[in-house]
C-alpha cells in the first residue's frame, strides 16, 4: 500500500537516515517522537510538500515521490485546523470534492446541518471534524494526521480519535498519525512506529 | 469615566470642526441660489462651464481604477509571493508616489510628454491617457499597500492545503478558489480608494488635460465668485451640485472601504513565523519596468530644473546650469520666494502635526470602542471623519474661506496660520486611518491584562498602548507632515487673497507666469524638487518603521 524506502532527511541537524517503512491496505499506523524529532517533515515530505535527500515513495505500487503534491492523491491533516475564513462549512468541503455529497460527508463527522455555518462560528472540534471530512471527500489513498488533537482537550480528542479512527477503518483507508501521546497512539492505531534519535 | 468624556469631547470637536465649514459653505451657497437639489443637479449638464464634467470626472477615475489596478496587482503579486534583494528600499520606492504632492507628479509627467520631453501635447487625444497614467502612478501603492501583506504574511498551510484537494490541484484553480477569494476584499478597497483620490483629483487635471476639467478643478476655478449675493448665480448652482454627486458618490465608495477594513482585519490568518519565500529572477520583467516608472516621472523633475531653454537666432537650444535655482531663490520677482515658501511649508506641517495627530488618536481610539459595542454606530463614526475625503478639499477651502469672510476677513487673511484649518481638516482622517488598523490588532487580552495587574487609565496608555502603537504614531506623524507639505486644493482657494505662500502654490503660479521667461518652469521644477526632497526623507524614515506585516491602507 504505502512503501517507503531509505529517506533521508536533514534540516540542520540528521531528521532521519535510511528511514523505511510500508503500510498495508487500510492499515492505521501512529508515529510518535519527541519534538524535533522530524515527525512532521516526514508527512510533509510524503505528501510533497518537503522533499527528501533521498529515498523513494510508493503508494499502491505507484512511485510518487517524484510527483508534485496537487497530484499524489495524499490527504493531510494540519495540527490547526486549515479552513477558509471567506467560504462557508460546504463551499470548504466542496474543495474537496466540487460534485461530493456534502451532507452524507457532513454526517459522518456528526456535523449534520453544518453546511451554511461560517467557519468563525465553529468551535476546535468542529473545525478539525469539517477538515477530516473534506480530506475524506477527495477520496486519498492514504491520510496523513499531523497532530490534529492537540489543541482539544482530552476528552474531546479521544471521541474525535475513536470517530476518525471508524470511519477510516469502514472505509478502510490507510492513515499515518503523528502524535507525541502515547494514549491517543494506543487508542488511534493498529501499530505504533516510535522515530527516535 | 473621565477618559470616556474626554473622547467624547474630541470626537464632538472634531465634527463641528469638518462640517462647521461645510454648512457654512452650504448655507452661504444656498442663500445666493436657493434650496433646490434637483435644480443644482441639472444645472451641471445645462450650464456650459460644467456640461460634459460629470461625466469624464467618473469616466477618468473609473478608467484611472482599471489601470492602476492592471499595473499594480502584478506588482503587489511579485512583492508579496517572492523575496528581493533590497526588499524594503523596492517596497519604499514603489509606494513613495502615494505620498508625492500631485503638483510634483503634474511637473513629472508634463516634462516627459511635454516639448522637452516625448513631444506629445500638441496631440490632445494624448492627454487623457497621459492622465490616467498619472493616476496609476500616484495610485499603484494603494494596491500593493493593500494587497502586498495579504500576500506575504498568510498562513502557508492555506497554500499547502488547497495544493493537496483537488479544488486547488491546478494553477488555475488555485486562483479561483485561494488567491481571488482572499485578495478580492483588499483589491475592491484599493479599487474604492484610488477612484476617489482619481475622482477628486485636481492638479493633475487641472495641468494634464487643459480642455477638460473635473468636478474638482472646475469647482475651484468658479469657486471665487461664488457666495456673492447677485452675482454669478449659476456658479452657487454648479458648486452645490458638483459637491451633492460628489458626496453621494464617493461616500459610497468611502462606506464599502471603511466596511471591508472592518470585516478583513479580523478574518485573514497570518503566519505565526517567518515564511520562508524563494526567489523569482523572472519577476525582475516586472519589478524593473514598475522601479523605472515609479522614479522616472522625479528625475525628469530634477533634470528640468538645471536644463534652461535659450532662444537666439540659430534656433532653440539648452544650457545646463543653474539659474533657475538662483531666480527662484531670489525676491527680485512678483511671487514669493522659495526661502518664504519653505518656511511657510514647513510650519503649517509642524502645527497640523500637533493637532491633527492627538485629534486622530482619540478619534481612532474611541471608533474602535464603540466597534466592539455597536459595529454599525462605529462604522457611521468613521464614514463622519472621512467626510473630508468625500467632500474635496476645495468644497474644504470654500467653507473655511467663507468662514473667514463671516467673522472677520482681514483678520483671517493676516492670520498667518489660517491655512492650518484646512491641513487639519484634509490631513486627520490619515492619522485615522493608520492608527485605527495598528489599534484593531492589538489583542483585546493585552489590555484586560494590564487592568488585572492594576494599572489605571493613563498608565495603561503610556506603558501600553502607546509602546504598542509607535510605528504607527510615527509613521502617522511623517504622513501628517508629508499630506501637508504638499497639500494644494484647499489652501489654493484659502491662501489666494493672502500672502502665506506654500511650496506647491508657488509651484502653481510660477507654472502660470507667462511662457516667455525661459526661467520660470525650471524655476518650478527646482521648488518641486525641494519638495520632493522634503518628502522623500520623510517618507524614508516612516518606512524604517513600518512593521513587515502592517497591512491596511497606508
Amino acid at each position: 500500500m504505502l512503501k517507503i524506502t531509505n529517506l533521508s532527511k536533514s534540516f540542520e541537524k540528521i531528521l532521519f537516515e535510511d528511514f523505511s517503512l510500508e503500510i498495508e491496505p487500510g492499515e492505521i499506523i501512529a508515529i510518535t517522537g519527541p519534538s524535533g524529532c522530524g515527525k512532521t517533515t516526514l508527512l510533509r515530505i510524503i505528501c510533497g510538500l518537503d522533499n527528501s535527500e533521498s529515498g523513494e515513495i510508493y503508494v499502491n505500487e505507484k512511485l510518487i515521490s517524484n510527483l508534485p503534491p496537487e497530484i499524489r492523491n495524499v490527504g493531510l491533516i494540519f495540527q490547526t485546523p486549515v479552513l477558509y475564513p471567506h467560504f462557508d462549512v460546504e463551499n470548504n468541503l466542496r474543495l474537496g470534492d466540487k460534485n461530493g455529497n456534502i451532507q452524507s460527508a457532513l454526517k459522518e463527522v456528526n456535523l449534520e446541518g453544518f453546511e451554511k455555518r461560517n467557519i468563525d462560528s465553529l468551535s476546535g472540534g468542529e473545525s478539525q471534524r469539517v477538515s477530516i471530512a473534506r480530506a475524506l471527500l477527495a477520496k486519498p489513498e492514504i491520510l496523513l494526521l499531523d497532530e490534529p488533537f492537540s489543541s482539544l482537550d482530552e476528552e474531546l480528542s479521544f471521541q474525535l480519535v475513536s470517530d476518525i479512527r471508524k470511519i477510516l477503518k469502514m472505509r478502510k483507508c490507510p492513515a499515518i498519525l503523528v502524535t507525541h501521546n502515547i494514549n491517543i497512539a494506543e487508542k488511534f492505531a493498529d501499530r505504533i512506529v516510535s522515530l527516535n534519535k | 469615566m473621565k477618559r470616556g468624556m474626554t473622547h467624547l469631547l474630541i470626537v464632538i470637536s472634531y465634527l463641528t470642526l469638518v462640517i462647521f465649514p461645510l454648512i457654512l459653505a452650504f448655507d452661504r451657497l444656498i442663500w445666493v441660489s436657493g434650496f433646490n437639489p434637483s435644480n443644482w443637479v441639472n444645472s451641471l449638464e445645462a450650464n456650459y462651464i460644467s456640461q460634459g464634467v460629470l461625466w469624464f470626472t467618473i469616466k477618468q477615475a473609473f478608467l484611472s481604477t482599471v489601470v492602476t489596478a492592471l499595473i499594480a496587482i502584478p506588482i503587489a503579486w511579485q512583492l508579496g509571493r517572492y523575496e528581493w534583494r533590497f526588499e524594503s528600499v523596492i517596497k519604499a520606492v514603489l509606494t513613495m508616489p502615494f505620498v508625492m504632492p500631485s503638483i510634483i507628479v503634474t511637473m513629472g509627467f508634463l516634462q516627459i510628454t511635454g516639448s522637452n520631453g516625448l513631444s506629445l501635447r500638441d496631440d490632445s487625444s494624448t492627454w487623457l491617457p497621459t492622465l490616467l497614467i498619472a493616476h496609476a502612478w500616484f495610485n499603484s501603492a494603494l494596491f500593493i499597500r493593500f494587497c502586498e501583506p495579504v500576500l506575504s504574511n498568510i498562513d502557508p498551510n492555506y497554500l499547502d492545503q488547497i495544493t493537496l484537494l483537488p479544488g486547488g490541484n491546478t494553477r488555475l484553480k488555485r486562483i479561483r478558489n485561494l488567491w481571488a477569494p482572499l485578495l478580492f476584499p483588499s483589491v475592491i478597497a484599493a479599487s474604492c480608494m484610488t477612484f476617489v483620490f482619481s475622482f477628486t483629483s485636481f492638479a493633475l487635471v487641472r495641468w494634464i488635460t487643459i480642455g477638460d476639467d473635473s468636478l474638482e478643478s472646475m469647482m475651484a476655478s468658479i469657486a471665487s465668485s461664488a457666495g456673492i449675493q447677485g452675482y454669478m448665480i449659476s456658479h452657487n448652482e454648479i458648486i452645490l451640485g458638483a459637491s451633492l454627486v460628489q458626496f453621494i458618490l464617493l461616500a459610497s465608495a468611502l462606506w464599502l472601504v471603511s466596511s471591508i477594513q472592518q470585516k478583513r482585519q479580523k478574518q485573514i490568518r497570518q503566519s505565526l513565523e517567518k515564511i520562508v519565500k524563494s526567489k523569482n529572477k523572472t519577476g525582475w520583467l516586472v519589478i524593473g519596468p514598475a522601479i523605472t516608472f515609479a522614479v522616472f516621472p522625479l528625475i525628469a523633475v530634477l533634470i528640468s530644473s538645471f536644463r534652461i531653454r535659450t532662444t537666439s537666432q540659430t534656433g532653440t537650444h539648452y544650457d545646463w546650469n543653474t539659474s533657475a535655482w538662483n531666480f527662484a531663490f531670489s525676491d527680485n520677482y512678483s511671487l514669493a520666494s522659495a526661502n518664504d515658501a519653505i518656511f511657510n511649508s514647513l510650519g503649517y506641517a509642524t502645527i497640523t502635526v500637533l493637532i491633527a495627530l492627538p485629534i486622530g488618536w482619540f478619534l481612532s481610539q474611541t471608533i474602535v470602542k464603540v466597534e466592539s459595542k455597536n459595529r454599525f454606530l462605529a462604522r457611521v463614526l468613521d464614514l463622519f471623519v472621512m467626510i473630508p475625503f468625500a467632500v474635496s478639499s476645495v468644497m474644504i477651502g470654500l467653507g473655511v474661506m467663507i468662514g473667514m469672510i463671516k467673522i472677520d476677513p482681514e483678520f483671517f487673511y493676516s492670520l498667518w496660520i489660517t491655512p492650518v484649518f484646512a491641513h487639519v481638516m484634509i490631513t486627520t482622517p490619515f492619522v485615522v486611518r493608520i492608527l485605527i488598523s495598528s489599534r484593531r490588532s492589538i489583542k483585546q487580552d493585552y489590555l484586560e491584562c494590564a487592568k488585572v495587574l492594576g494599572l489605571n487609565n493613563k498608565e495603561r496608555l503610556f506603558k501600553i498602548e502607546f509602546p504598542l502603537m509607535k510605528h504607527s504614531i510615527f509613521i502617522a506623524i511623517i504622513f501628517v507632515i508629508a499630506m501637508s507639505l504638499g497639500e494644494f486644493g484647499a489652501s489654493w482657494v484659502v491662501t489666494r487673497n493672502s500672502e502665506w505662500t506654500t511650496l506647491p502654490i508657488l509651484i502653481d503660479s510660477l507654472k502660470g507666469v507667462p511662457y516667455n521667461n525661459s526661467l520660470t518652469i525650471p524655476a518650478a521644477c527646482a521648488i518641486a524638487s525641494i519638495l520632493m526632497i522634503f518628502t522623500i526623507i520623510t517618507f524614508t524614515i516612516a518606512e524604517k518603521f513600518r512593521k513587515t506585516n502592517t497591512g491596511g491602507m497606508f
